[in-house]
């Protein structure tokens, strides 16, 4: 899997024994995939249960990165599973199964989002709720990372959605792109240019005078 | 903050897992979309020879109006135009309206026929 650091292109720090297992399990999942859609396709409904169980935690991850609502990001991710049901005989084998049902999520998530935009609170109030400094000083880790969730739930959708997806396909961005649906130079623009961003709201977020770049 | 940090925070959030009954309501929603029958398709290759006929004829009547209306407008002024108008309109409307009884009531018989040679042929199938 094509890994991708946005600063220098390094891989990142996983073992090799880590990829090999993933690797595995991801070769089973596709051709468990391939036949339980066959057999949908030759209208065994009853088969569509091994896909739904497979992918059901994904697709909920996926959603709830989008929309950080559990009720909302599940009925997306049924949604979701409902439309693939539907389209499944467009399914053009030439792409693994798991690519195509998150390309499907993906645009089902950024269109319900700007149809039903999710409840988002302004930078202020996400610096005025988390506790900036814990009683040592330093700041809160669980509070930093949540204002930092927040930050990215808050940027244009454009950098919003290509960060989401670059952080939930683990750091790959052809698989970000994929599904996207842009070209992958398009993709680490946004990364870039959302990360540069993030960058510069997080000083107001965390309290930190900004330091001046040079 | 460093990148580094910034993925790190970004690439570990915690996973959420699907409430209990959350496959079984998917695959409730999909066992109701397969219960439902696919709808008909537009007969078009029926449909296609009559629209055809259909498109050709407005065309021709529309040609003709056309023609017409160019070499009146040729051949006669103003208050000449609205009499000839007049006196060519009467046996139109007449050869109009003699023809559409025709075709109705030819119509009309075709549908009577269809409608009792398909109870016909139901009848013989129960």
């Amino acid at each position: 899997m094509a890994r991708l650091d946005l600063d220098e292109n390094s891989a990142t720090g996983q073992s090799s024994a880590q990829s090999y297992q993933r690797e595995a399990s991801a070769r089973v999942s596709a051709s468990d995939d391939q036949a339980d859609v066959a057999r949908v396709l030759a209208g065994e409904v009853s088969a569509y249960e091994g896909i739904v169980r497979r992918w059901q935690g994904p697709l909920i991850n996926l959603a709830y990165r989008f929309c950080r609502d559990r009720g909302r990001a599940e009925e997306l991710a049924q949604e979701a599973f409902l439309r693939a049901y539907r389209a499944l005989g467009q399914w053009r084998q030439d792409a693994v199964f798991s690519t195509w049902l998150f390309a499907l999520a993906t645009n089902l998530c950024r269109s319900e989002l700007r149809r039903i935009p999710a409840r988002t609170v302004p930078l202020e109030d996400v610096a005025e709720r988390c506790d900036p400094r814990a009683a040592d000083g330093g700041f809160e880790d669980d509070d930093r990372d949540r204002a930092v969730r927040r930050a990215v739930s808050v940027l244009p959708a454009k950098y919003r959605e290509a960060l989401i997806l670059f952080y939930f396909h683990d750091m790959d961005v052809p698989a970000a792109a994929q599904s996207l649906g842009l070209p992958e130079g398009t993709v680490k623009a946004r990364l870039f240019r959302g990360r540069e961003l993030l960058r510069g709201k997080l000083p107001q977020l965390l309290g930190v005078p900004r330091l001046k770049e040079a | 903050m460093s990148h580094d940090e910034i993925d790190r925070i970004l690439s570990h959030e915690e996973e959420l897992l699907p409430s209990s009954g959350f496959a079984a309501s998917v695959m409730g929603a999909v066992r109701r979309e397969a219960a439902v029958p696919p709808p008909i398709p537009f007969p078009w290759k029926r449909a296609l020879p009559g629209l055809a006929v259909a498109g050709l004829t407005l065309l021709l009547v529309v040609l003709v109006f056309a023609a017409e209306a160019t070499r009146w407008g040729r051949e006669a002024t103003n208050e000449q135009i609205s009499v000839a108008w007049m006196f060519r309109l009467i046996p139109i409307i007449t050869a109009v309206t003699t023809r559409t009884v025709a075709w109705t009531l030819l119509a009309l018989a075709l549908t009577l026929a269809s409608v009792m040679f398909s109870m016909r042929l139901a009848g013989r199938r129960t």
